[in-house]
This record gives structure tokens, C-alpha cells and sequence, in this order.
């Protein structure tokens, strides 16, 4: 009988609209914004990538190998036994320049670099490359479903492969195309407000995030085992009562109770009309847990469930909740065990990630 | 327990035919879909021929089925064609099609849309029916849509690693089955020609004007074509609920990293080694045991040459029969992986081996041949699928008679 878990993430490397790129360091620091487009925190990348290859490489590829390299470090893993990625949009910055030329240059003088930096695989390929990784090498371009099928596919390799360490990640980035596309359908607040008021407000659409984010995912413990992942899960556009009977299958078949749940990740995202479902839920069925929220201050984006991820991870890691993202204090439990992320993009795609210390 | 992997229908659409019986009989005919372009509105139409299929957006749906002006992309109607041939041809229940998974692959989803709708989606002075196409420049798009517009709920995916992509498709798909998480699986791609791509390799100077020539000594690039490609994949213990019988099995599966270069294969064809070897051990069979391979076979210099050398690296002196499609359909990119998938699911069983066009000349480096004349064998039982694609990945599917 393969091995089905638990899986743990022994290394986590992140770039985000909020200064998380050192591990150490747990949101000591809010960053606020006014303008409802949140973009990366960087780093000085010349601490992560050498120059002769950073000239080459688009703002995003650059935050996400220096991610990817973070969560190495952590790790203390030289090489990754394979790497899979996950992204919403893609790289639509490099799509964009590249576009742009085709449309106005009536499709002669090209770039062939921001071709080649287009590719949603890009970043898989560069850090297959940088650390001379030949194994397994696969990436998700699922909008909302990104990071889940990039779990899963890992979790599915641990079980064949349980000893080797797998670093899974996704990128998304808050490109002025998609912002400019999307307004136009509702995705983003038409008003502009203060990102840590975002749950106070009642209107439609969220507000832009971006970010990458990295772990190493492993079916052995290491001496850097930030916490285990023992579940993943996914439902697509419910019907009413579905994601109820669905939270509860999802608990009880990793033999979990409600009571049992320390911490509830809510991924709302500050849109009135999304927000009523998965607060529902939670209402519904882990009405006793602590509740935190994270889209203040990641923003909104395709693969948030990576920054939901380590939020958790370093809530049982760390034993500590940030005020920035504490949303309702119901219980004080003496350790921190067990949190739940229950995650959803645009109220289509929900997610379910079972986490413990 | 692991579960064994079958495949009980498939359906495809490319350049040489909208169903898999058109395929099949283009195939037999040495009828390739190579020619002028005609439907894309480029600049490069008189300079650039490609592996275009004929049929406009209106008449892709109504063979869809779907009503025009709904916002499906032509990306997402190829795929839709191909996706109701496979769902009819594994004979799929309105239930179990709910229950199923559906793992798709593209590289640039609707972006033909958003190219031509991209200056009035940045305007927002401009209002009008075009906004329905607002969200195609993500890859995902398409596969949401689909699984909306056939009802598939349990499972989404969409997989982008380049010309690699529905081969991967397959290979989590097959894995999803493997490890008891789905009993059904639909898993291939769709890719839609469109300006971005087409610039785009053509900036990269890869494409050949004349008509390609895998493995030949004066190959000269690929042609780019456009196409989709779906298999139903399905679990033995489901099989044995229906008694459905299965048209062949998954048998193993490998995907590597050439780790070389972001969009050049590496000159030993380490990757493609590893790939094959890979798919060889999970089936647990040897060289000998594997009767053809589709190759990759785009025909461009590095890629024919690395492969080639990966071929010869794991099978030495007694290299299986092989071939390169290419020149039938073109690289159709994110769909290449599964529309070749079709391919040699169709040798296995007609017991055909589809030749090489356009070959005429060993190449000097490599020193192998590719199958030339239709080859009729009357026992095939694994045959190997090559995709290798951008960023350095290699995938290779083991596909065997049953």
C-alpha cells in the first residue's frame, strides 16, 4: 500500500505585497495601500541571483526565482527532487510588451525575449536551470485552481516517492493588462479604498494582489519542517448546500472534528456578493474556530491559496497570530494544532487544505 | 492499491480532419494540412504557410454545438469538437460525465481573442459585446468553459509547460486514476493558431516557409499548426462496473527536465533520455519491448538532433520503428502531446505505423531513419509518444495494446 501522507513543507520562501521574503520575520511591518493594485515587497535580488543572469529576466521572473531560491535555503536543499508551478495569468506583463508589438509594429521587429519570458512555464524551466534540477518539471496555468492541482500532483508523486522533496510554487502578477481587462467584469472595486478596510466595505470586486511563493513539500520530516499539509481539496462552482456536505466529507474522511479546528483561513475577498458564501460556510461549519483573513493584505489574485498556505504554515510554525490578521477571537488553545484554509477565487473555485503542526 | 489506467475513447480535430476518422484516413493517405494561411487575419500570409484548419469561427460552432457570439474562443471551440467526439466515443453517461475530471492544456488559451479585441479591452471609453473576451488571456479560461458547457464538475485542470503540455495532461490525469482520487479523466489539449504565437516563433526563427522535414539532413523548422485532442481515460476498477471494453492502457509514463537552456534542447538529448526511460520503467518493460515511437519530430535542427540522440542513448543498436507526424498537422503546440496520443492509439489499433513525410536525406550527426512508407504490422503492443517543449520539458507517454 503507497503511502498517502501527511506531507510536509520543510522550506517556504515568499514574495509579497507585504514584507514576508525573510522567514524570520512574521508581518512585524503592515504595508498599507490606497490605490487598489498591491504589488511585491521586493528584496535586493542580487542576494538571490547572480547579475549576468538577472539582466536577462523580467521583474516577475526575477521575484519568482528569488522565491523559489528563499525556500531552498530554507530548506537547506541544494537541488529539489522536481519542481511544479502554478499560476493564474501567467507572465502577462512579458504578453503584453509582446502584444503590444505585434499590434503596433504590424508584426515585424519583435522581441523574441518577451516571447520566451511569456510562457507560463518560464519559471519552472528557470529553476529547473538555475539548480540543475532534471526531474520531474510540470506547471499549472488553472485560473483559480493553479496551486491546488500543483499540491495535489506533488502529494501524488510523495505517495510513489515519499523521500524525495518536491518544490512546488506558484506566481501571479497584478499586470496592468489583466487590471484594465477585468474592472470591466467586475473583478476589482471600482472606488478606491484602503487595503486594511477592505473587509469593511459592501460593494462589488476585490482589490489587485500579486506574489510568489514557494515550498518544499516532502513526505519526510526534516530538522527545517515548518508543518504538514494532510489534505487538499477542491469543488467547482457548488450547488447550494454542496460546499456544507462537502467541508464535512472532507473532514470526516481525514477523521477530523469541527472542535478540533484551532484556526479557520477565510479567503474573502472583501466582494460583497462572494463573501456571504464562505462566511456562511465557516458560520456553518467551524463556527467555534479562531478566524484570520489574508486579501488586505495579499490582495486578490489567481493563486492566493500559496500566500493562504503560508500563513498557516507559519501560524503552527511560529504558534503566533498577527493582529494585522486576526478577523474573530473565539478560543485560546494553550498549542496550535490544526488550521483549516477554506479559500475561493471569484465564488467559482472553493478550496480546502487540512494543515497541522 | 494502484489502479491501472485505460483509455475508452478519444476525439480529435486538427488540419487534416475534424474527427478521428478523418484523421485516420488524412493519415492513411499521406494528406497532410499544410498550406496558405486563410482564417487568421496576419500580416505574414503571404510569407508564412502553417497547418491551419479551414473552417471558420461561425462553422466551429455549429459543429460545437454551440450558439455564436457566447464568448468561446477558437481555442475553446477545438476543444469543445474534440472533447464531445471523445465524450460520445467512450459512450459516457450524463453522470459519469459529472463525475469525471477534466485536465486540459493550452499555452496561450484565447489569446487569439484578446489580440483582436486588445484595443478596445484597454479603453474603457469603449463599450460593447467584445467585453465577453475580457478574461481569454488566461490559459484556464478555456478549460473552465469547456467543462461549463459539458457539465463536468469533480476535478479542473489546466497544465502550460509549452509544446510538452497535453502530454502532461494525460500524465496527471493517469495519475489521478492511479491514485484512486478519480474514476474518470478526460485529459488532452487545444491550441487555437493566433498572431501572439505565430510572432512569436517566428521571431524566434524556427519556422521553415517551405513544408517541414523531420529528421531529414536539411530540415529547415517547423510549420505551426493548431488542433485538439481528448482521451477518456478511465479506471479499471470502473471498467469492471461497466464491462466497457478499453481500447488501450496507459501503461507508464515519464516527464524530466532537459535543464539546458529556456527554449533550446540540450545537444546530448538528456532530457528526452530520461523521459523515455522514465516511461519505460513505470511500465515496467525494456527497450526491446516498445514497438514504435511517435517522435517529437518538429524538424527543427536542435530539436530532431536532441532527440535523436536520446532515441539512440536508450535503445542503442536496435532503434524501434519511428516517425514525426509534424508534417501532417504541424506543431500544434499545447495540443501536440495528446493529438499524437490520437495518433498512436490509431497504429495500435489498425496495426499501422504512420510514415515520416518529407524525409529524404539521413541527417549525418545521428545516423538513424525514420519510417518513410506506411508500415503494416499485425502485432503492435507499446508504442512511445515523445513531447518535449520551452524551458526544458520532456514528457513521454507509453501507450499499449489490450
Amino acid at each position: 500500500m503507497e503511502k498517502t501522507g501527511p506531507y510536509y513543507i520543510n522550506g517556504v520562501g515568499i514574495i509579497s505585497p507585504q514584507k514576508t521574503f525573510d522567514p524570520d520575520n512574521f508581518l512585524s511591518e503592515i504595508i498599507e495601500y490606497d490605490h487598489n493594485v498591491l504589488t511585491c515587497v521586493t528584496p535586493d535580488f542580487k542576494a538571490y541571483i547572480n547579475p549576468i543572469q538577472m539582466r536577462r529576466l523580467s521583474h516577475m521572473l526575477r521575484i519568482g526565482l528569488s522565491a523559489a531560491t528563499i525556500c531552498l535555503r530554507d530548506s537547506g536543499i541544494k537541488s529539489p527532487d522536481g519542481i511544479i508551478t502554478a499560476t493564474g495569468y501567467g507572465f502577462l506583463e512579458e504578453t503584453a510588451k509582446f502584444l503590444n508589438e505585434v499590434l503596433n509594429q504590424s508584426e515585424k521587429q519583435l522581441t523574441p525575449t518577451y516571447f520566451m519570458q511569456s510562457t507560463s512555464n518560464a519559471l519552472a524551466g528557470l529553476v529547473a536551470l538555475t539548480f540543475k534540477c532534471m526531474g520531474f518539471n510540470n506547471t499549472y496555468a488553472s485560473k483559480g485552481f493553479g496551486m491546488e492541482n500543483a499540491l495535489i500532483d506533488g502529494m501524488m508523486q510523495l505517495n510513489q516517492n515519499p523521500s524525495t522533496s518536491l518544490l512546488i510554487g506558484s506566481y501571479d502578477e497584478a499586470a496592468d493588462v489583466q487590471y484594465k481587462a477585468s474592472i470591466r467584469v467586475g473583478h476589482f472595486k471600482v472606488e478606491y479604498i484602503n487595503n486594511l478596510r477592505l473587509f469593511e466595505t459592501k460593494t462589488k470586486g476585490s482589490i489587485q494582489g500579486e506574489g510568489s511563493a514557494f515550498f518544499m513539500l516532502s513526505g519526510n520530516k526534516s530538522s527545517s519542517t515548518w508543518c504538514a499539509i494532510r489534505d487538499v481539496h477542491m469543488v467547482y462552482k457548488p450547488e447550494p448546500g454542496e460546499l456544507k456536505r462537502e467541508l464535512e466529507k472532507f473532514l470526516s474522511t481525514n477523521k477530523i472534528s469541527a472542535h478540533d479546528i484551532d484556526v479557520v483561513v477565510n479567503g474573502a475577498s472583501g466582494d460583497v456578493d462572494h463573501d456571504i458564501i464562505i462566511n456562511d460556510l465557516i458560520h456553518q461549519v467551524v463556527a467555534g474556530s479562531m478566524e484570520v483573513r489574508f486579501k488586505h493584505l495579499s490582495g486578490e489574485y489567481s493563486t492566493s491559496t500559496s500566500f493562504a498556505g503560508w500563513l498557516a504554515a507559519s501560524i503552527l510554525k511560529k504558534q503566533n497570530i498577527p493582529k494585522a490578521v486576526m478577523h474573530a477571537h473565539r478560543r485560546s488553545p494553550k498549542k496550535l494544532e490544526t488550521i483549516l484554509v477554506i479559500n475561493q477565487y471569484m465564488a467559482k473555485n472553493f478550496t480546502f487544505i487540512l494543515m497541522q503542526r | 492499491m494502484s489502479q491501472r489506467v485505460f483509455v475508452t475513447g478519444f476525439g480529435i480535430i486538427t488540419s487534416i480532419g475534424k474527427n478521428a476518422e478523418e484523421n485516420f484516413r488524412s493519415l492513411l493517405n499521406r494528406s497532410h494540412g499544410f498550406g496558405p494561411i486563410e482564417i487568421l487575419d496576419t500580416v505574414h500570409r503571404n510569407s508564412i504557410s502553417a497547418c491551419e484548419i479551414k473552417l471558420t469561427e461561425e462553422e466551429l460552432c455549429s459543429l460545437a454545438g454551440v450558439k455564436q457570439h457566447e464568448g468561446f474562443t477558437r481555442t475553446s471551440l477545438l476543444g469543445l469538437i474534440a472533447l464531445n467526439e471523445a465524450i460520445q466515443s467512450a459512450n459516457l453517461s450524463r453522470e459519469e460525465i459529472k463525475n469525471s475530471g477534466l485536465v486540459s492544456a493550452t499555452t496561450t488559451g484565447g489569446i487569439r481573442e484578446f489580440e483582436t479585441y486588445f484595443d478596445e479591452l484597454m479603453d474603457a471609453e469603449k463599450h460593447g459585446d467584445f467585453v465577453r473576451f475580457a478574461d481569454t488571456a488566461t490559459s484556464g479560461e478555456h478549460c473552465e468553459r469547456m467543462a461549463d458547457h459539458v457539465g463536468i464538475r469533480k476535478y479542473l485542470g489546466t497544465i502550460s509547460t509549452a509544446c510538452s503540455s497535453s502530454a502532461n495532461s494525460i500524465m496527471h490525469g493517469a495519475q489521478l486514476i492511479r491514485n484512486n482520487k478519480l474514476e474518470r479523466v478526460i485529459c488532452g489539449g487545444a491550441e487555437a493558431l493566433s498572431k501572439f504565437t505565430l510572432n512569436g516563433f517566428n521571431t524566434l526563427m524556427i519556422l521553415d516557409n517551405g513544408h517541414c522535414r523531420p529528421f531529414d539532413a536539411a530540415r529547415n523548422g517547423l510549420n505551426i499548426g493548431e488542433g485538439a485532442a481528448y482521451l477518456v481515460l478511465e479506471s479499471e476498477s470502473a471498467l469492471l462496473t461497466s464491462g466497457k471494453k478499453p481500447m488501450a492502457e496507459v501503461k507508464g509514463y515519464g516527464n524530466a527536465n532537459d535543464a539546458f537552456h529556456q527554449t533550446a534542447s540540450s545537444p546530448d538529448g538528456a532530457g528526452a533520455y530520461l523521459a523515455m526511460k522514465m516511461a519505460l520503467n513505470s511500465a515496467g518493460i525494456e527497450p526491446q519491448d516498445v514497438d514504435y515511437i511517435n517522435a517529437h519530430g518538429t524538424a527543427t535542427e536542435n530539436n530532431d538532433l536532441s532527440e535523436g540522440l536520446g532515441i539512440k542513448r536508450l535503445f542503442g543498436e536496435s532503434i524501434p520503428l519511428f516517425s514525426s507526424t509534424k508534417p501532417y498537422t504541424g506543431h500544434t503546440l499545447a495540443a501536440a502531446g495528446s493529438v499524437e496520443a490520437v495518433f498512436s492509439l490509431l497504429t495500435l489499433q489498425n496495426g499501422m505505423i504512420w510514415p515520416n513525410l518529407n524525409y529524404r536525406n539521413i541527417m549525418p550527426d545521428l545516423r538513424i531513419e525514420p519510417v518513410v512508407q506506411l508500415e503494416e504490422r499485425s502485432k503492435l503492443r507499446n508504442v512511445l509518444s515523445n513531447s518535449f517543449g520551452f524551458g526544458g520539458n520532456t514528457s513521454s507517454l507509453l501507450l499499449a495494446f489490450v
